[in-house]
């Protein structure tokens, strides 16, 4: 292979960006569907309850309603939301509509009409009778005894215990934590709250359902799972797989609220009961109070050291709200553990989480994937571990943290890499990051300096890893084709839902095939194509995804030199292919074009038609180090940051851009979790802050300066070298800039998000006022 | 989120619009900049039958000097309000209060007029009015009245305007001399008020001869800190007297809680930002 690379490592501008900035591409409801009906669901106003009875008879009646439908309606399958490989390691606890309402919000019956108006009315002509049961509003309180049972249904499965409300649970450990701590000099123990946060997609749930021309169900869907959704609709209403056709248009936006099957069932049974095209798609409200969200955790560190600054044994137990469905409940609360524990050096590790059930809102897949809560619970107690010591933090995270050829303890262990064999590391590029990093934010300078006045300064930092797809579970399958003009189309099955990955697939292809990035047409995320995917999620299209898209490639590239060779009557060793042609060492070439027309029309009449597939057993960690500076109000506890630093090692930056922009929107949303974000809930379990007016996500003006340093430490299992970037910087800002208010005014805040009134109390706590 | 259907008009002028209120006394609603009262609709809490629209009436967007006095239209953005020379250089305060406003494009579009009819005690101007004794114009078929910012506020989105009433003007008297400034803390850019502070000091020869200070969103209506006001009074000039005076800025206050904050946190913030429009409007600290 070429050393030379022209594609790859460019900042080459989105494929999409000019059809996105003028409003040409085409989401999930920018088309006209003839005969288009308009769903909306009924929706539970108790937190638990049994449903009695439902009265649908007034709706039905209601001129304009042509499908009311209750659990009497749709198949009785248990299926989970979470859209991960099958059989899904998450609890099959959910149904298409229920007998029972797990809380405020769980759809009751759903309705089909000629518009949304008529559809809200028939919903109000819908009588029911409940049966209130007691409710779960306290995630500490789950498992407690007397606690109402919130799955007492015979049919669910896969619940860790289901008479105690515990939908997953975990227990590893690699060596003996006990013994470790009997080693240690000084053991340092905290605990960590964490909350709701939202995805806030600009795109909310939205699926357009028909029937086509052969009677098979399409599903026209904001997804970021495409196959899956194809095989979990299917197994969920009872129809074959091949019944159903899922594809994914533009998508808005889905950092996880969209690996799920959410809106797509609903919509598919009004479809196939009415014979015409249905679209059920979520308000903004919805988003904040139906739809899903990160989980809430409370969080235990123990770390045993010795004087020198070694860790002889590190614990960390969870309890996590994943509310009334166990979507994802065991992965994600797994790498709340998994991702971090492995940073740092330890033989001896413990991991213990109960990820239980209550009747709040539902928590799921989000950027990040559980490692964020994780991560502001190690990283800050890394911080007060360190101070312990008397050792420097950054000195204390370059003595521990994890370096290649180590053995990440915890991959094999939990998670669903569980029973695996363990990730070895083959790159990391921490070192560097964390000293380009400290110098970008000037590190030495600004530390311990707050400065006089009410308004002090600090700087604090974090070190970071995360994975490029789930270890020993991903598969990507893709093709391409070559046509008469040298232009390709790419077939691929992962969803670009705005991350750029069509854009870098695309370069990786046109780096093969050396041809400029316009010559490549790629289509990702239709089930009828030559693709398949996993999906995007667990930051694994760059990686899977690319590796599979390069094999793709390299196949039609040995195809094309075959037909060169015969063309030139030359080796097919030796050949290269450059700038749209292949040309010998003697000096001869033809170019793409040429060698198209031939193989479609000369004498071989052969369709050049590459094709990839590809696995694999690793999931190389991306690493992070991140800075913050913050300004500390003291007389009133704002927390404003002034600057982020990222220095990220990526691998290989396919598109620097793109990767840029990825941690930038990562950073974002990182501090809108560290210090704004929460979806509030009173005792009932009812959503208080569902709008943008009073949850509050980072805008523009609110925005530090962002400074993203890429680093590439290539990975040899990555293509051309690349690892991750999307999710790993979503961890750092709240563990950064707790460490960072630290150094400014000298308190540690284990709570999230760090309000102002929060940061004032733990001054007033320390009598700083 | 989609408002209820509704009739619109927009008449040419103050008359044609006058008599459309007199014919519509109990549905029908004025819309200025429609920031505050199209969020209303949206979420169903206003369901006007028609609305008339006072934008395309001439002569209702102005910032005059009369005399001892200043002359706004009530039809003037907040943003127009926060860069005139005028406003700045007579009655400070207003400006520096409308500057906080939201963000830029509600400044834009937001008016004057409708941010003191609309009398929400987490709105910045109210304070400021007050602070500024403004008199406010109200006109109707029925003729012309003057009232003032003080008795105008009545309670949460209660004014003292009748249904079939138009505010045309606010009247400010000459600020020359006074100290003013308006603190105003939100947690993120662009936010309302959490809590806010309007201060207003007249002095003379070294001497605080009188104080208005007013509070932002910890009450039903604008709220007027007497003991902060009394505390300075007949007073020396000085951090000392600023930081005793500012600590009573709570006292007797009892703000509803909210989601972004507990009353005993607007408390706290009421007195810190007392304290720093305070020392900013004097110049000390
Ligand atoms: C996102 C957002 C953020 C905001 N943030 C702030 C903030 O931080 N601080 C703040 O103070 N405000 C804020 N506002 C409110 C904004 O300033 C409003 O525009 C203002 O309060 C109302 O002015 P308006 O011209 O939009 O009035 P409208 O919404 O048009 O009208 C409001 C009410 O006043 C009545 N009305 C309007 N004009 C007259 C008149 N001339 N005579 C009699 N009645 C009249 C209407 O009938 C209606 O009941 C915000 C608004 C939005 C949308």
């Amino acid at each position: 292979m070429k050393t030379e690379l022209s594609m790859v490592g460019r900042r080459a501008p989105k494929i999409d960006a000019v059809k996105l900035v003028t409003g040409r591409a085409t989401f999930t409801d920018d088309v006209e569907m003839r005969g288009l009906l308009h769903a909306k669901v009924l929706k539970s106003p108790h937190a638990h309850a049994r449903i009695l009875s439902i009265d649908t008879s007034r709706a039905s009646e209601i001129p304009g309603v042509h499908a009311v439908i209750t659990h009497r309606d749709v198949p009785r399958n248990p299926y989970t939301s979470a859209g991960q490989s099958w059989p899904e390691p998450s609890p099959y606890d959910m149904y298409v509509l229920d007998r029972k309402v797990r809380f405020h919000g769980d759809a009751v019956a759903a309705v089909a009409a000629e518009t949304p108006e008529i559809a809200e009315a028939a919903l109000e002509a819908i009588g029911v009778e409940y049966e209130e049961l007691p409710a779960v509003t306290d995630f500490r309180q789950s498992m407690g005894a007397g606690a109402p049972i919130i799955h007492d249904e015979p049919e669910s499965y896969g619940i860790y215990d289901a008479s105690r409300n515990i939908a997953a649970h975990i227990d590893v450990e690699a060596g003996d934590v006990e013994k470790g701590f009997r080693l240690a000099d000084v053991i340092v123990e905290n605990e960590f709250d964490v909350q709701y946060q939202q995805h806030t997609c600009l795109e909310p749930h939205v699926t357009i359902a028909f029937l086509d021309e052969d009677r098979r169900l399409v599903l026209r869907t904001s997804t970021q799972i495409p196959y899956h959704c194809r095989r979990m609709v299917a197994f969920a209403l009872g129809i074959p797989v091949r019944n159903v056709h899922v594809l994914k248009p533009r998508v808005g936006g889905g950092f996880g609220n969209k690996q799920e099957v959410v809106t797509e069932p609903i919509a598919a049974v009004l479809a196939m009961k009415t014979g015409r095209p249905v679209k059920l798609e979520y308000t903004r409200a919805d988003e904040f109070t139906i739809a899903r969200n990160r989980h809430p955790q409370h969080i235990t560190l123990k770390t045993g050291v010795r004087r020198d600054g070694s860790i002889v044994a590190n614990a960390l137990s969870v309890l996590t709200n994943t509310g009334p469905y166990g979507t994802h409940a065991l992965t994600v609360t797994g790498n709340t553990g998994t991702k971090p524990l492995p940073l740092y050096r330890a033989a001896n590790m413990k991991f213990y989480a109960d990820i239980v059930y209550t009747n709040l809102p539902i928590a799921a897949a989000f950027r990040g994937y559980g490692a964020p809560q994780g991560f502001f619970a190690m990283e800050v107690h890394m911080d007060e571990v360190a101070e312990a010591l008397g050792i420097e933090p950054l000195e204390f995270r370059r003595m521990n943290h994890i370096r290649v050829g180590d053995t990440d303890l915890m991959s094999a262990a939990a998670g669903e890499g569980a029973g695996k064999k363990p990730r070895v590391i083959h790159s990391c590029g921490l070192p560097e990051c964390i000293e380009r990093g400290a110098e970008a934010i000037g590190w030495y300078q600004k530390r311990g300096r707050p400065g006089d006045g009410p308004i002090k300064r600090g700087v604090g930092m974090c070190i970071l890893m995360q994975g490029s797809g789930v270890a020993g579970d991903e598969l990507a399958g893709a093709a391409l084709k070559m046509n008469e003009d040298a232009s390709f189309n790419l077939m691929v099955g992962s969803a670009d839902i705005g991350t750029g990955s069509d854009t870098s697939l695309a370069q990786i292809a046109a780096e093969v095939l050396g041809v400029p990035l316009e010559n490549i047409l790629i289509k990702s995320g239709d089930t009828d194509d030559i693709s398949f995917d996993y999906g995007a999620y667990a930051s694994s299209t760059a990686y899977i995804t690319g590796m599979c898209v390069l094999k793709a490639s390299e196949d039609a590239r040995q195809q094309i030199v075959a037909a060169a060779a015969r063309m030139m009557d030359e080796d097919p060793e030796g050949l290269l292919v450059h700038d749209e042609k292949v040309t010998s060492l003697s000096g001869k070439s033809v170019t793409l074009q040429e060698v198209a027309l031939e193989c479609l029309y000369g004498e071989s009449k052969t369709v050049i038609i590459g094709k990839g597939s590809h696995a694999t057993k690793e999931s190389p960690p991306p690493f992070v180090a991140m800075f913050a500076e913050v300004e500390v109000d003291t007389e009133t506890g704002q927390v404003r940051p002034v600057e982020i630093v990222t220095a990220v090692d990526v691998g290989r930056a396919i598109n620097p851009d793109i990767c840029e922009g990825q941690v930038e929107g990562a950073v974002a949303q990182g501090l809108g979790y560290a210090l704004t974000e929460e979806i509030l809930v009173d005792a009932d379990g009812r959503v208080l802050n569902p709008t943008f007016m009073d949850y509050k996500i980072f805008c523009a003006a609110d925005m530090p300066t962002l400074t993203t340093i890429l680093v590439e430490a290539e990975e040899p299992t990555g293509p051309f070298g690349a690892k991750s970037v999307a999710e790993i910087a979503i961890n750092g800002p709240a563990p950064a800039i707790s460490n960072a208010i630290y150094d400014a005014v000298g308190v540690r805040l284990h709570s999230l998000p760090m309000t102002p009134e929060k940061v004032l109390a733990a001054l007033d706590c320390r009598g700083e006022r | 989120m989609i408002p209820a259907a509704f009739d619109y008009a927009a008449p040419a002028s103050l008359e044609e619009a006058m008599a459309l209120l007199a014919g519509h006394p109990d549905d029908a609603k004025l819309i200025a900049g429609g920031h505050s009262l199209l969020p209303l609709m949206k979420l169903r809490l206003a369901t006007p039958q028609l609305l008339v629209d006072l934008g395309k009436i001439p002569d209702l967007r102005y910032i005059e000097e009369k005399g001892d006095h200043l002359a706004i239209g009530a039809m003037t953005t907040h943003y127009q309000v926060s860069i005139s020379e005028a406003v700045r250089r007579r009655a400070g305060l207003l400006a520096d209060s409308a500057a906080v406003v939201g963000d830029m494009q509600v400044r834009n579009r937001g008016t004057v007029g409708g941010s003191l009819a609309h009398a929400d005690p987490a709105s910045d101007l109210p304070a400021a009015a007050l602070a500024l004794g403004a008199q406010l114009v109200a006109r109707s078929r029925s003729g012309e009245r003057v009232i003032a910012a003080a008795d105008f506020f009545q309670d949460i989105w209660t004014s003292a305007l009748e249904p079939e009433e138009i505010l045309t003007e606010v009247r400010i008297p000459f600020q020359d001399g006074k100290a003013q400034a308006y603190e105003k803390f939100r947690q993120r850019a662009g936010d309302w008020a959490i809590v806010g502070a309007a201060v207003s000091v007249a002095r003379r020869n070294g001497t605080i001869d009188r104080a208005d200070v007013i509070l932002t969103n910890v009450g039903p209506t604008p709220v007027r800190a007497r003991a902060v006001e009394s505390a300075l009074q007949g007073q020396p000039v000085s951090p000392e007297v600023v930081r005793a005076a500012a600590e009573q800025a709570a006292d007797g206050l009892d703000p509803a809680p909210e989601l972004k904050a507990s009353p005993d946190y607007k408390r706290h913030l009421a007195r810190v930002l007392t304290r720093r429009a305070l020392e900013r409007a004097l110049q000390i600290s």
